[in-house]
């Protein structure tokens, strides 16, 4: 069954339009990257599918059912969220905070049971996190605190992950790690799996399917190899970009007038 | 996992804070500017000469006392609730305004010159009550408009209510008369007056100990809320249900609080915090311990107020802002290094 579809859903904020007559339908078990321009409406579209927010037009189908229709916790048993790289306020440790995402499964009893806690903490080793269980979050890197955020949404056990620029505070080896966790999710345990991106390289490295979004509501659909391409780069975000091939995808090189290898007027 | 929350380890822990707490109720009572022999008060009221220690020690001493107690945990366990749901860890109880709410309450009170009682409540208690609940609903109400999710137009509202009616209490400050005014004043820094009905801190003690325990129920959501809306969303929390019960359940104790005893600062802001150093922030926890030594740290305040100048008494609000306010330096310090240098 299809787990998510977006049926000719609008939505935007005062007079402008963010997400025009958007149709899409994402397959279970698939990777999808969604890229764009800032204010093109990605993080939007993943609040649509949080449930944050609402549809101006049209409907979104979780399993057939509108999204609408399902409560906090039937959404919190399907999708887990990893949000940008942030420091939270008051000092949880790291197994506290993975265990919170256990906690809607039995609401009303105060305490975790031994459950709860083992699979906490495979989703600690599985993100590789085990090893300072016991540290606040204050207290260890933004890309080893992004990995807890994984594991905490992963001891959410969802089929679902959704992604807001999971990797865009971190470097190289740190993002490159984080999609290697999720591709490696992805493939053993069929995660669906939706990410809000500005890395186009690694969208084509990771990921089955793009949603472009462009201003003004336009979007295209696809695979990396049809929607990335040098001409709708250029036209979408309205820069000159350099496309060449690793081995089997492509990548791109944002060129500016004052690049080095900018390009001939 | 040292840091993980066992039902052992909680039990063990409320123990300790719960001894503590009688320990200091046991050493306050007995302070005070007529020394009180604890074994000769024990002997009980039964003997035929009138034992003069025994009716200090029940009549006057163990209700303020108790008094003291119940205020401090309603306070603390309300700067929990509102410093989790703001994410803010400067907000206290009174952030939504009901300080000020309270406060034209009594003052309304007083130069109208109600006298009647209800319930054991005095007038100027009663309309410091209302006063107090309606400026939340009010603040909570303004706050909804601003938008579902976002505390910080709650804040706000909380922030511009809170000087608009503080505002209104000084303009009836300078225009009421000079016998009213230190009544008025007197309460505004927070003093416990004698309770004059027993029942009345039966019904204060309940409202209390309910609270407590209903939130402690809600620790957990309260732990994901922490996080912010979004995060807390996601991991299947009702936001807005959690949000409206924390708030209502924090703003009826804090109203309670302040109908009993004025305005006494620091103890909702600087308790929550201290217990969060010592035993860590998860609220199922956090929430009990912090009522308990509220309530022993009230205690203590309101028995230096007793003594520093005696016969006269302090205001216990002044003692709590002495003692708090070096406090909360200290904490405020510790805060900004750990922004600095605590993560990279």
């Amino acid at each position: 069954m299809n787990r998510v579809e977006f049926q000719n859903v609008t939505f935007g904020y005062e007079k402008t339009p963010v997400l025009r007559e958007l149709s899409l339908t994402v397959q279970t078990g698939s990777f999808w990257a969604i890229v764009g321009p800032n204010g093109s409406g990605k993080t939007t579209f993943l609040r649509m599918l949080d449930g944050q927010l609402k549809p101006q037009a049209g409907e979104i189908l979780v399993e057939g059912r509108p999204l609408s229709s399902w409560s906090f916790r039937q959404r919190a048993e399907k999708m887990s969220l990893v949000r940008q790289e942030f420091v939270p306020v008051f000092g949880y440790s790291v197994f506290e905070t993975v265990l919170m995402a256990r906690s809607f499964r039995r609401e009303w009893s105060l305490f975790e049971n031994a459950v709860d806690r083992s699979i906490a903490k495979a989703a600690l080793a599985a993100t590789d996190t085990l090893k300072f269980a016991d540290r606040t979050l204050g207290q260890i890197s933004g890309g080893e605190r992004q990995r807890v955020f994984l594991a905490r949404a992963l001891a959410q056990e969802t089929p679902m992950l959704l992604l807001d620029e999971p990797t865009s505070h971190l470097d190289l080896k740190h993002q490159i790690r984080i999609f290697d966790l999720l591709r490696q999710m992805q493939i053993e345990q069929g995660k669906t799996i939706l990410l809000v991106t500005h890395d186009l390289n690694l969208a084509c490295q990771y990921c089955d399917r793009v949603l472009l979004l462009g201003t003004d509501g336009a979007y295209i659909q696809g695979t990396p190899q049809t929607v990335l391409n040098c001409r709708q780069i250029e036209e979408i975000f309205e820069i000159k970009v350099f496309q060449g091939t690793v081995r089997r995808e492509k990548f791109f090189v944002p060129l500016g007038h004052y690049s080095k290898d900018a390009p001939p007027k | 996992m040292k840091h993980l929350l066992t039902p052992g380890k909680l039990a063990w822990r409320l123990t300790l804070a719960g001894g503590l707490l009688l320990a200091v109720m046991a050493a306050c009572v007995c302070i005070g500017s007529e020394p009180v022999s604890l074994r000769k008060a024990m002997q009980g009221a039964a003997v035929e000469t009138p034992n003069i220690d025994y009716e200090i020690l029940m009549c006057v001493r163990l209700p303020k006392v108790l008094l003291a107690a119940i205020v401090g945990a309603a306070l603390a366990c309300a700067g929990v609730v509102f410093q989790a749901i703001l994410r803010n860890p400067l907000a206290d109880p009174y952030i939504l305004g009901i300080s000020s709410g309270a406060g034209l309450g009594s003052m309304l009170a007083v130069m109208m010159g109600w006298m009647w009682t209800l319930a054991g409540l005095s007038a100027m208690m009663t309309a410091a009550f209302i006063g107090a609940m309606a400026t939340v609903w009010l603040v909570w109400w303004i706050g909804r408009l601003t938008g579902r999710t976002q505390t910080t137009g709650l804040l706000l509202a909380g922030v511009v209510v809170n000087a608009f009616f503080s505002a209104v209490i000084m303009f009836l400050t300078s225009i009421i008369k000079a016998s009213h005014l230190q009544t008025t004043l007197f309460w505004l820094m927070g003093s416990f007056a004698e309770p004059e009905k027993m029942n009345l801190l039966w019904v204060a003690g309940s409202i209390c100990v309910l609270g407590i325990g209903f939130l402690m129920l809600l620790g957990r959501r309260l732990n994901s809320l922490s996080f912010g809306p979004e995060e807390a969303r996601s991991m299947g929390v009702p936001i807005e249900q959690t949000c409206f019960l924390a708030f209502g359940c924090a703003a009826l104790m804090t109203s309670v609080a302040v109908s009993l005893s004025g305005l006494i600062g620091f103890v909702g802001l600087i308790v929550p915090h201290a217990v969060r150093l010592a035993a860590g922030p998860d609220h199922r926890q956090l929430l009990p311990l912090s009522a308990l030594v509220g309530a022993a740290f009230l205690v203590i305040a309101d028995a230096a107020a007793r003594v520093v100048v005696a016969p006269a008494i302090l205001p216990v609000g002044v003692i709590t802002a002495l003692a708090g306010g070096p406090f909360f330096l200290i904490l405020l310090i510790r805060y900004t290094k750990n922004i600095h240098w605590g993560c990279s």
